[in-house]
């Protein structure tokens, strides 16, 4: 009985070592992303990895997140985020090279409903959100970090409705998550990217938050200083050119 | 900087402490009866799938915490049937709100909880319990005079490690009720809302500490009962 199991484990063993040193070669750069960019960024990768470059490792999280662990030595190789803030706290830190900065792509600010449970709001200053809520709540990034969610607050702020709708508000790790909720109608609003409320099939968009509510929605790019993969810039390169914006624009991304 | 670590809370930590003690407290009280019964049934009878039951008991502490969390989500949701119905009979919300987080601090608690009354269960001398029988005790005075005292490190033990487990809940909670401030937000939920902000540092080393405090604290006494449970047993025979 023993030996077939014994052979099959080392053979496991063996598949298994083998495994890492084969992957470690062909392992492209290491990207840590804003959560908005989940799909894009996963067709983009496929797209370079096309031209003949190693497939890259994408990690996803909300921006802030992702600083922390970029400021606590993470070996990466870019950083994409959601805002400038969060690259001008790693920037300052030393922790990126320099003159290697750009923005890739804008995007816009939505209120998202589900599908089935629609909430009808209309947009605008002293918006009455909080009443279309009812005993639901607001879904949305954490306002205090979250880039997503940084944009919500000081968009609901300028609306002046703030104050108003806070204590309803749900504060989810990333966008995704705030969107998620969404989706499960469990939050009957949230506050989104136009280009999450296009990646979902059970949203509909409420309402389209003014670009004047808000600081502009932009996503910087940085090779982080403790990058090393010899392909690192020239993914860069590639999301900045011509072929990497399409791939963007598909997505509903707005060109910087 | 030293200072600003040593610094007293401010009131909106002392909130969130205050929070996390109510969550983890009710938690504990919720969940104690259950887990006693469960280990009841775990260490004196025998039935039918008794197997699959001690698994299920078990299975939240090797489960990924988000997965409990979206279980959670899926039953108790206001979509969710078990959320559903309790909202339209009782009027009850869990989700977003802090008994929601107990929930899932209860849950999260069963395996050690079980785990510590079972144990003590099964060190009861089963020959006290049958020496008061053939004297004439009830049943139900047999359980409260002999098996429950002697059970009762075991059930402090399991108080103590629920609690403690319970205070460091994060992953099903942020899964299933969020970030709510006042609400849901709980020692750890708030030390991970704390490290994304820039200047969340000297907040996050205070709570750090504190947590680690409590744990120490609670596994340590818990400890202590453990022993007692081992003194108990052989003092009996």
């Amino acid at each position: 009985m023993k030996p077939p199991f014994l052979r099959a484990f080392c053979a496991l063993l063996l598949l298994l070592s083998a495994n890492p040193s084969s992957a470690a070669n062909d392992r492209g750069p290491v990207i840590l992303a804003a959560a908005s960019l989940q799909d894009v960024l996963a067709v983009a990768a496929v797209e370079w990895a096309r031209q003949g470059h190693a497939q890259p490792v994408l990690s996803f999280a909300g921006s802030s997140a992702l600083a922390r662990q970029i400021r606590a030595g993470a070996p990466a190789d870019l950083f994409i985020s959601a805002d400038e803030d969060w690259m001008d706290v790693v920037e300052k830190g030393g922790l990126i090279q320099p003159r290697t900065r750009a923005d890739i792509a804008g995007n816009q600010l939505v209120l998202v409903t589900p599908i089935r449970q629609p909430v009808q709001v209309k947009m605008g200053r002293g918006m009455p959100i909080a009443r279309a809520l009812g005993s639901s709540r607001l879904a949305m990034a954490d306002p205090d970090s979250v880039p997503a969610g940084k944009y919500g607050k000081a968009a609901l702020t300028k609306l002046g409705v703030w104050t108003a709708v806070s204590p309803k508000v749900v504060r989810a790790e990333n966008v995704r998550a705030a969107l998620a909720l969404v989706e499960r109608g469990e939050a009957r609003l949230g506050i989104v990217y136009a280009t999450d409320a296009r990646a979902s099939r059970k949203v509909r968009i409420a309402g389209i938050f003014p670009a004047w509510t808000h600081p502009p929605i932009r996503y910087p790019v940085a090779r982080l200083r403790t990058s090393r993969h010899a392909d690192a810039d020239a993914f860069r390169t590639f999301l900045l050119s011509p072929k990497g914006r399409a791939v963007l624009a598909r997505y509903g991304f707005s060109a910087p | 900087m030293s200072s600003d670590i040593c610094a007293a809370l401010s009131p909106e930590e002392w909130s969130i402490l205050a929070l996390s003690l109510k969550v983890s407290l009710v938690a504990v009280a919720a969940i104690l009866p259950v887990c006693f019964c469960i280990a009841w049934m775990l260490a004196r009878w025998r039935f039918p799938g008794k197997l699959l039951v001690d698994a299920l008991v078990h299975l939240p502490l090797v489960l990924p915490p988000v997965v409990t969390g979206w279980l959670l989500l899926l039953l108790f949701g206001m979509n969710g049937p078990i959320g559903r119905w309790l909202s339209d009979v009782f009027g009850i919300t869990l989700l977003f709100r802090w008994t929601g987080a107990a929930l899932a601090a209860a849950i999260m608690a069963v395996p050690l909880m079980v785990r510590a009354i079972r144990l003590s269960i099964e060190a009861i001398d089963t020959r006290l319990e049958s020496a008061a029988a053939t004297l004439g005790a009830s049943r139900l005075r047999i359980f409260f005079t002999i098996s429950l005292p002697l059970a009762l490190p075991g059930v402090l033990a399991a108080i103590i490690l629920g609690f403690a487990r319970s205070l460091g809940e994060f992953g099903a909670t942020i899964t299933f009720v969020s970030d709510v401030p006042g609400e849901t937000r709980t020692l750890p939920i708030a030390i991970y809302a704390a490290m994304q902000m820039p200047d969340g540092e000297a907040m996050v080393t205070r709570f750090a500490i504190l947590s680690t405090m409590l744990s120490l604290g609670a596994l340590m006494l818990s400890e202590i009962m453990v022993r007692r449970i081992a003194h108990g047993g052989r003092h009996v025979v």
